[in-house]
């Protein structure tokens, strides 16, 4: 009955720890995407653009000084976010563009990882610009050629120009990768004819636990500097990091719920049998002056017993598999949105050691009540006479 | 008192319209060929059992009156059980053994543990209270469960068979000690018997066929 506890225990503290570092890796993918904080205008939230930078920050160099002065902020990358038609001369294809301050851009978040073929931007862009390969292929472009990007002004007029292709970056995610277009911030502003304003603010923090008072403290900043913004974190941005959690969360509950049944099942089938092989001992107690309830917490109490000692070396069994897999220098597939595998690193959470902990006594206690009641209401010459 | 069993589609009577009364300090054997209802009895006085008809009084009061509570407690507080078969708890030493009734009680530890040496003393395994069960003989154990019995300073202490697993040698041993506790402490003792070693030691007897009392006389 011990090895049940034991391996169940084992079971929700690995898997547990398991659980955590995938939701760590997906969340620091997600933060390399999306930043832990961004700055938008207040009437961007919410709300979709009609027009091009419609609900953008005017003097975004300005802004974005007031927030890198922040000591608790690591980077701030502005963004511009637009659509428009790219065409090789005989053939147009849409395009969703972003524009970036290439080199923080490059050193902040995945980016310059994507790059299959030429290299990411460097400097300020020039007229480079990198494209998805799915929109490279459907361009029939590749590094080195021109490309003619158009789209529309935010007062309404039609503007193009040529952007050189400098590399190819595979995103991953293919409706993305077949539209995907970046280029550096002077080339967009040029394109978009809308010098010195941005989307968005992408800000990067030295300390993830800071989070809130920083995204508070930069919020009134910018207010007391004259910019109407508001501050978004990451987790009301990356829906599908909820998403992709709440998944795992499906899953891993579901087999955890398959092994509390499992853990149950063999320990009111032991319980049961020692019920039955301690009969006459049950009977000799109730004789002596035990009362039935006496007879049921003894039961439950030995399921208990059981319970802690099975947690105890659960433990153990969890500590040194956790030791084994963590040297086995095995490398996880990439987690959803991220680009490399993660060498395997099952974290020691204590959350998940008691939980296991709660679950074994409340599997035992369970699994014991049947059991438990039926020894106290064994009458007591048939106990005694049982063979 | 009347007491019956099913046993498949039959009904078997085991005891049947018995009047029996036991008064402090007896010593009275119950004696009968198997299937009289010796046990049936004794467990029925013992509250062990409850009759199909009639009652048991103990000390004038009425046990169908009882809940399961109070009659676990009256058998905790009054009575003692010697059982055929010793039925000593297997993982606890002779002095837990002994304990277990006082700890149902309530005693205190340091009571408990100097009654359960004084009583384990008495019956002559002073050097064994350290030792579980398994490494006593059938006698020894015997003793143990006696010294439990007495453990609560009960009123009656009902024994089943007490010597029927027992050499000659230990039997008598065994019947001498109990004899001489119920006239050093005034403990009364039924048993259930056909052992004639035991019935010739019994100052009342009580014979039992076919469940019905066919003779109640003094030794």
């Amino acid at each position: 009955m011990i090895a049940v506890v034991t391996f169940g225990f084992a079971a929700v503290a690995l898997a547990g720890g398991f659980i955590a570092q995938s939701f760590d890796a997906l969340k620091e993918g997600t933060i390399r995407s999306v930043g832990h904080l961004q700055v938008v205008d207040r009437r961007a939230v919410g709300r979709a653009e009609e027009a091009t930078l419609e609900f953008a920050i005017p003097n975004a160099e300005r802004a974005r000084g007031v927030v890198a002065r922040d000591p608790d902020v690591a980077a701030v990358l502005p963004r511009i976010d637009f659509v428009g038609l790219a065409t090789n001369g005989t053939k147009s294809v849409p395009f969703l563009g972003i524009g970036v301050d290439p080199e923080p851009e490059a050193r902040a978040t995945l980016a310059s990882e994507l790059v299959v073929s030429g290299k990411y931007l460097s400097g300020d862009g020039g007229d480079g610009i990198v494209l998805g390969t799915g929109l490279a292929g459907a361009l029939h472009a590749k590094v080195g050629d021109r490309v003619t990007l158009m789209a529309t002004t935010p007062d309404g007029a039609l503007n193009a120009l040529d952007g050189i292709v400098e590399g190819l970056v595979d995103v991953r995610i293919k409706e993305l990768n077949d539209r995907y277009l970046a280029g550096g911030l002077g080339l967009v502003s040029r394109l978009l004819q809308s010098p010195e304003s941005v989307s968005r603010l992408v800000v990067f923090l030295k300390d993830d636990e800071r989070e809130d008072l920083v995204a508070a403290r930069i919020a009134e900043t910018l207010q007391r500097a004259g910019y109407p913004v508001a501050v978004q974190h990451w987790r009301e941005l990356a829906v599908f990091y909820g998403q992709v959690r709440l998944l795992y969360i499906g899953i891993f509950g579901f087999v955890g719920a398959v092994l509390v049944v499992i853990v149950i099942l063999s320990a009111a089938i032991v319980m049961t049998m020692a019920v039955t092989e301690r009969t006459r001992e049950i009977g000799t107690l109730r004789a002596l002056g035990t009362r039935p309830a006496g007879i049921r917490r003894m039961f439950l109490a030995e399921s208990a017993v059981i319970a802690i000692a099975g947690c105890v070396a659960g433990a153990v069994l969890a500590l040194v598999i956790r030791a084994v897999l963590n040297a086995s220098g095995i490398v996880l597939p990439p987690p959803p949105g991220a680009t490399h595998g993660v060498p395997i690193n099952v974290k020691l959470y204590p959350l998940a050691y008691l939980a296991g902990v709660a679950a074994m006594l409340a599997t035992m206690g369970i699994a014991a009540w049947a059991p438990a009641s039926r020894a106290a209401r064994i009458p007591i010459v048939d106990a005694l006479a049982h063979v | 008192m009347s007491r019956a069993y099913r046993m498949g589609q039959a009904t078997v009577p085991a005891v049947r319209a018995v009047s029996l009364s036991i008064r402090a300090s007896e010593f009275v054997a119950l004696q009968g060929p198997s299937g009289s209802g010796k046990t049936t009895l004794l467990n029925l006085l013992g509250l062990l059992d409850t009759p199909d008809s009639g009652a048991v009084f103990l000390e004038g009061r009425h046990a169908e009156s009882l809940s399961e509570n109070e009659r676990s407690d009256l058998r905790r507080d009054r009575f003692g059980f010697v059982f055929q078969t010793f039925n000593l708890i297997p993982v606890l030493t002779a002095e837990e053994n002994v304990s277990y009734p006082m700890v149902l009680a309530g005693v205190a530890a340091e009571e408990r543990r100097g009654r359960a040496r004084e009583l384990l003393e008495a019956v002559g395994l002073a050097d064994k209270l350290g030792v579980r069960p398994d490494l006593l003989s059938g006698g020894q154990r015997q003793r143990v469960a006696i010294a439990r019995a007495l453990a609560n300073r009960p009123a009656v202490v009902f024994a089943d068979e007490p010597t029927a697993n027992l050499d000659s040698r230990t039997a008598e041993g065994i019947l001498d000690l109990m004899r001489t506790i119920n006239e050093s402490s005034g403990v009364a003792f039924l048993f259930a018997t056909h052992d004639p070693r035991v019935v010739a030691r019994a100052r009342r007897i009580v014979r039992l066929h076919d469940g019905a009392v066919e003779a109640d006389e003094a030794a």
